[in-house]
């Protein structure tokens, strides 16, 4: 175990130097010029140059590479060109929507797609297998700004029920910020239930084929304990895989959700980044994003250890 | 399994998604704070470090400039007690402050810190800079007086002094810092809290030393109303409309044109704003090199535009522009028609001859646009159209912003870029071609003198006549096309009164009801 753990750990490291290496060479191979965005339009080449002189920007790429991977190696991801602070400041006040929003989605998801699942491959073949499924595809299908928009101009527009945007006042108890949460978790959390419903299905229906199963319905079990504990359980491996893996994509940022909804998450830092060329920001939260994504895959393989002892090395 | 048990099974599911209702409470924002959604994050919150409107609007609420403009855009004293006295020969303009005005952090403005402010301004802001080669000394005559000494006369000094962008803000000396970290101005909100991407907050100034005159425009009586601004970055302009429609936003700035219907429709809780005049979409053509680099040519695509077609391609609705060709609205002081036979000509045979005669030989002409404004998009696609009827040839280069103001600044590598700009009250302001150096590298003998005779000019009314002849020079040598102008929409509740439409909105002697 310990072993399995060094190695992968070791792969990790190995994964984000490459991630540094292609995030710094495809940030600046882009045409841009952040300098040029910040000083606004009456600013000449030469006060341009000036600020590039100033952001370090002047210098060749190797040398701006060897000072930025010297500063990430001791913890310290750059300072943002337009934002006036540290990059992990910037990305620590953007966690807190972007955990809250994927952490609310996949339950949502799970919650929807899970049972919806278990429901269409148990009664296979049925009008309610049929619609879930019919469900799942259009799910699959609807693009999530336009059901943004949708659930907008329904629940808070029309209805008033939830804000249309944003992340709560100043101060705002953080009930209230939940509040804000809602519409959009529900967007990500109907989208990604169709995937939930379809991996379930599938999943379901195989171990229904199990020996095991019949076993246990021939030694008189109820349906109720076969479905939950026989035929569930084992159909979990490759649904915490998808889940693990849709969260880990969320906490990376749910970049259309987040901009529809004017969420301040870490997708809307990236777009906006990008959009503003502010290097240190996209260098710095696309390194995170993918130290996160790496490590929920390896907790999802200890998942898999957990969930089904035959994986256990 | 049983029928029963499948019922069990959806209702668990329905009581599980009903565990959202109880949080399906209306929102509740304080009494005292207006939220204000604008089209982005600022930049910077630094006055002086860009141009760019978003910054002058929120940052005038919290720093002020000696000078600024009143509703008929005249340049009227702010910090400044009155206009400036002007020696005989344009060249000494001596400068009374204000008494009693205080710092948010509760000292007293005096001479020094308008003179540390404005070598600042003439240091860092790229309006200063421009205007720092004008400037011989800047020096405190005293504690409430400040001399400034020009090398040449210059006429449009007091209105860049008073624009709200790129400001020459008047900052508490000892904060001044090559990177501002504290904000303190003498504006009627001082700056709170900063939290990118979700709010700038700015609270009431409970000690500002308002002027006494009535309020008018930018000028006059400003009363901190409302206690507690908040302006919120809300780049998606949808989300903007769906936000003030359902109550959210008590102003929203900027919103598309197309949602004028379904804010006309939304009763009476909102109100649609439109900013008459609000800009105007300019094409620059690169004069330094390329196909373009030839004025004969440059005459011949003029003649070739049709602005009428171009405007109505980007702003749809009628209500939201004007096809003319004086550069300044009628009833200003610059409002001229000189030129105006060379505007919007749409003759494609007269077009075809003339490059022809100029020599053109099937070169591409480069057009650079971007999406960020769909409007310079949608001009770019009439304009390369109109530029093929006539048989020149065209390459559209639609590129995202931060690439586009990149790439302006090579002259290799573009022919006509599309963008556009606030109609500003002093022609020295806007568009930047009109200075040295700006991409498209204007500058010949006609535009010289021309320049040089208006902005040596120091008698407002004589202004006017200059005016026009640089405007015929800019029709003749063709640098710039200025394609129309343009009205903004933006829209505020009811809940929220005493709205001045601006150029830079500004919420001082606002108020806002209670939801």
């Amino acid at each position: 175990m310990l072993r399995f753990l060094l190695a992968r750990l070791g792969g990790t490291l190995a994964v984000l130097a490459i991630v540094a290496v292609m995030v710094f060479a495809l940030t600046r191979l882009a045409s841009g010029d952040p300098i040029a965005l910040l000083l606004g339009d009456q600013a000449t080449a030469e006060d341009i140059a000036q600020a590039r002189v100033q952001y370090g920007l002047d210098k060749p790429l190797l040398t701006q590479f060897g000072y930025w991977i010297k500063e990430v190696a001791q913890g310290n991801l750059g300072q943002s060109i337009f934002l006036q602070r540290p990059v992990t400041q910037a990305l620590a006040e953007r966690a807190e929507p972007t955990f809250f929003l994927a952490t609310f989605a996949v339950t949502i998801a799970a919650l929807i797609g899970i049972p919806c699942g278990l429901i269409a491959a148990v009664w296979r073949g049925r009008l309610v297998d049929q619609v879930f499924s019919a469900v799942a595809m259009l799910g699959a299908s609807v693009p999530s700004f336009w059901m943004g928009l949708i659930l907008i101009q329904i629940f808070a527009v029309w209805l008033g029920w939830f804000p249309a945007s944003g992340y709560g006042d100043p101060g705002v108890p953080f009930i209230e910020r939940l509040h804000h949460l809602v519409l959009p978790a529900t967007v990500l959390g109907m989208l990604n239930s169709a995937l939930i419903i379809r991996f379930t299905r599938a999943s379901v229906l195989d171990i229904l084929n199990e020996d095991y199963v019949r076993t246990a319905r021939s030694k008189g079990l109820s349906e109720r304990v076969v479905i939950l504990k026989h035929v569930l359980r084992n159909a979990l491996v490759p649904i915490v895989t998808v889940l693990g893996l849709t969260l880990a994509l969320m906490i990376g940022g749910a970049v259309v959700t987040e901009t529809v909804f004017n969420l301040p998450g870490v997708g809307n830092l990236v777009v906006r980044a990008v959009l503003r060329r502010d290097y240190p920001v996209i260098q710095g939260t696309l390194l995170v994003i993918a130290a996160i994504y790496v490590l929920i895959n390896l907790a999802i393989d200890l998942i898999y250890m957990i969930v089904d002892p035959r994986i256990r090395v | 399994m049983p029928a029963l048990s499948l019922r069990k099974w959806i209702s668990r599911i329905l009581s599980l998604s009903a565990l959202a209702v109880p949080l399906a409470a209306p929102v509740q924002a304080a009494p005292t704070a207006a939220n204000l959604a604008m089209i982005a994050e600022p930049q910077t919150l630094d006055p002086m470090g860009t141009t760019a409107d978003l910054v002058g609007t929120i940052m005038q609420h919290v720093y002020e400039p000696l000078y600024t403009f009143d509703a008929k855009w005249n340049v009227v004293p702010m910090l400044a007690d009155g206009l400036p006295k002007v020696s005989k020969d344009g060249l000494t303009h001596t400068i009374a402050l204000r008494k009693g005005v205080k710092f948010h952090n509760g000292r007293e403005m005096v001479a020094d810190d308008v003179v540390a402010s404005l070598q600042r301004w003439m240091e860092v802001s790229p309006r200063g800079k421009s205007v720092a080669k004008e400037v011989a000394s800047i020096e405190a005559k005293g504690p409430n007086t400040v001399e400034l000494k020009l090398k040449t006369p210059y006429a449009p000094l007091l209105a860049q002094l008073a624009l709200p962008t790129g400001m020459a803000a008047i900052l508490a000396k000892e904060t001044i810092a090559p990177q501002l970290k504290d904000f303190i101005g003498t504006g009627p909100y001082k700056f709170k809290e900063r939290k990118p991407d979700q709010y700038t907050l700015l609270t009431r100034f409970e000690g500002y030393a308002s002027r006494k005159e009535p309020a008018s425009g930018y000028a006059g009586k400003r009363e901190a109303l409302i206690e507690e601004l908040r302006f919120v970055p809300v780049p998606n302009a949808n989300t903007r409309v769906e936000g003030t429609l359902s109550g959210q936003f008590d102003y929203a700035d900027l919103l598309p044109v197309e949602s004028i219907g379904r804010l006309d429709k939304a009763g009476a809780s909102v109100v649609p704003i439109m900013t008459t005049s609000f800009g105007f979409p300019y094409l620059v053509f690169n004069t330094k090199e390329g196909v373009l680099a030839s004025q004969p040519l440059r005459q011949a695509v003029q003649m070739a535009f049709g602005p009428g077609e171009m405007m109505a391609a980007a702003f749809g609705d009628t209500r939201f522009f004007t096809i003319e060709p004086n550069h300044f609205p009628q009833g200003t002081p610059f409002y001229s028609t000189a030129g105006a036979d060379k505007y919007n000509q749409r003759n494609a045979s007269a077009a075809k001859d003339m490059a022809a005669k100029a020599g053109y030989n099937g070169q591409p002409v480069r057009i650079l646009a971007s999406r960020q404004y769909e409007f310079h998009y949608n001009m770019a696609l009439v304009m390369a159209e109109q530029l093929k009827r006539t048989g020149i040839k065209t390459e559209l280069q639609i590129v995202d912003w931060a690439t586009l103001v990149q790439r302006r600044n090579d002259p290799k590598l573009w022919d006509i870029y599309v963008t556009h700009s606030g109609q500003f009250p002093e022609p020295m302001l806007s568009p930047p071609q009109l200075s040295e150096g700006a991409p498209g590298w204007w500058s010949s003998p006609a535009k010289q003198a021309a320049l040089s005779a208006f902005n040596q000019e120091m008698d407002p009314a004589k202004r006017g006549a200059l005016w026009g002849k640089v405007q015929q020079v800019v029709y003749d040598e063709v640098p710039y096309v200025n394609v129309g102008k343009f009205n903004g929409l933006s829209a505020r509740a009811q809940r929220l009164q005493g709205y001045t439409p601006a150029a830079w909105p500004f919420f001082w002697n606002t108020t806002v009801a209670a939801k």
